[in-house]
């Protein structure tokens, strides 16, 4: 509980410094910080496996594309340090937000033992029958690759054709 | 470094000259030398045991893709796309797609359902069956995160794309 | 009122990252802090679900460790949402390089002035 409030006011900060600082480098590395901060929240909040994905993906794979993108393209150079505030834009957040805000009593508590997700027949089939059916012991991976085996092929695809749909946004034929 | 990096180095540099794709630097090489083969490693780890332990074929796949990544950034990336050959990503891509499809269809033609690994009446077909299906996406994921890597790398008309 | 806050503050870090995601998407200038924007807005849904499937005490869904366990389904979802959304981040960002290479352009602003006088 203790590392939980200064862990989401460390994201809050880093996602706000991302989106107030206008120099676009200054930004990307702003965006690798919360990254960094979301996979710890990952770990804390029990998914190892995705905290695992995470670290390698937003810190890493994300980051570096990222600056590959404006070593490729442009800097924009400025001399103010912060975005000017854009006060339609702001205001589309603020109503976003107290809309969302307003389900906020109608879910329920954090780690309850009572929340429909952990009392879901689906949750209990997978974990007490993850081993005995199929043969693994991480309940993730039995879920990925053989309870929803087909949604997953699903995903593989989409990665696939993200490559396809790049090569011909850029006009390629191999990845060159 | 071939032309099309130096060309896009001197475009950008009107704006961005201290941002350069590549920057020789001993420290970087070094490093990368050192903890490139452990990362590989980890990745692979990452796929194998993901039965038993955290990890799985994405995770695994994203790890291995790292190490792509941090072998362009230490090396340049245009040894590295000439190293791993042009095509080769793409058939590797392909390749594990199609592998993945061939297992899900083999249990369905064995006579169970798709992705039903017990049809293929091996000892702990399930558990095999489910980590050959990790090894697989991770294959997909690292090949195809290494991909959109050159491919932005060599933007629309750099690349030695004859 | 504070209580509401406490017990349930990933949600509230949640929506609030949905918002700053929005805010970054419609107010940046620049095509590529419209992405990280993008990113931003993906991670708030992360959150959520992974908020979703916590339980106080509760293991990682490793059958190895001891039960209570946390929810698996909502991991496997958001593990293979991560993967997609850098391919997707991936694409966005060949697309900004497309568009630099025909329109010697990033900005919002630029970009509809060039188009407009063609």
């Amino acid at each position: 509980m203790n590392l939980e409030l200064p862990l989401i006011a460390f994201i809050l900060a880093t996602a706000l410094a991302t989106a107030v600082l206008r120099d676009v480098l200054a930004a990307i590395i702003a965006f690798a910080t919360y990254s960094l901060g979301i996979a710890v929240v990952w770990v804390v909040l029990q998914a190892p496996d995705v905290g695992l994905t995470e670290a390698a993906v937003g810190a890493g794979v994300t980051t570096v594309l990222f600056l590959l993108t404006i070593a490729k393209t442009v800097r924009p150079s400025g001399d103010r340090v912060l975005e000017r505030l854009d006060v339609p834009a702001l205001g589309v957040t603020v109503l976003i937000v107290a809309v969302l805000a307003t389900t906020l009593g109608a879910l329920p508590e954090i780690g309850a033992a009572d929340t429909t997700v952990i009392t879901s027949d689906v949750t209990q089939y997978y974990l007490e029958h993850a081993y005995k059916e199929a043969g693994v012991k991480n309940a993730v991976t039995a879920v990925l690759a053989a309870y929803r085996g087909f949604d997953t092929l699903g995903e593989a695809v989409v990665v696939y054709s993200a490559g396809v749909g790049l090569l011909v946004v850029l006009g390629k034929e191999v990845f060159a | 470094m071939s032309e099309s990096t130096s060309e896009a180095d001197l475009e950008a540099a009107e704006t961005a000259d201290d941002l350069q794709s590549y920057v020789e630097s001993p420290i970087i090489m070094a490093t990368v030398r050192v903890v490139s083969p452990f990362v590989f490693t980890y990745g692979l780890y990452l796929m194998f045991h993901g039965a038993d332990s955290s990890g799985g074929g994405f995770q695994g796949g994203v790890v291995v893709a790292t190490v792509m990544l941090m072998l362009g950034i230490a090396f340049g990336i245009d040894p590295l796309r000439e190293w791993v050959g042009e095509a080769t990503l793409v058939l590797v891509v392909a390749g594990g797609v199609a592998a993945f499809v061939a297992i899900g269809v083999g249990t369905v033609v064995a006579g169970g359902g798709f992705l039903d690994y017990s049809a293929y009446g091996i000892h702990h077909a399930s558990k095999y069956g489910i980590e050959v299906v990790e090894l697989f996406i991770g294959v997909i994921v690292a090949g195809t995160i290494t991909g959109l890597f050159f491919a932005i790398d060599a933007g629309k008309d750099g690349g030695d794309n004859e | 009122m504070i209580d509401l806050l406490v017990t349930r503050d990933y949600y509230v870090a949640s929506f609030l990252l949905l918002g700053i995601g929005t805010y970054v998407m419609i107010a940046a200038g620049n095509f590529v802090k419209k992405v990280i924007g993008m990113n931003i807005f993906q991670t708030g849904i992360f959150l959520f679900f992974i908020a979703s499937a916590y339980l106080d005490g509760g293991s990682p869904p490793v059958l190895t460790d001891s039960a209570p366990y946390v929810s698996p389904l909502p991991h496997v979802l958001i593990l293979t949402a991560i993967v997609v959304g850098v391919a997707l981040t991936a694409v966005a960002l060949g697309m900004i390089v497309r568009i630099y290479a025909e329109y010697g352009t990033l900005t919002e602003d630029t970009l509809k002035e060039v188009r407009e006088s063609e």
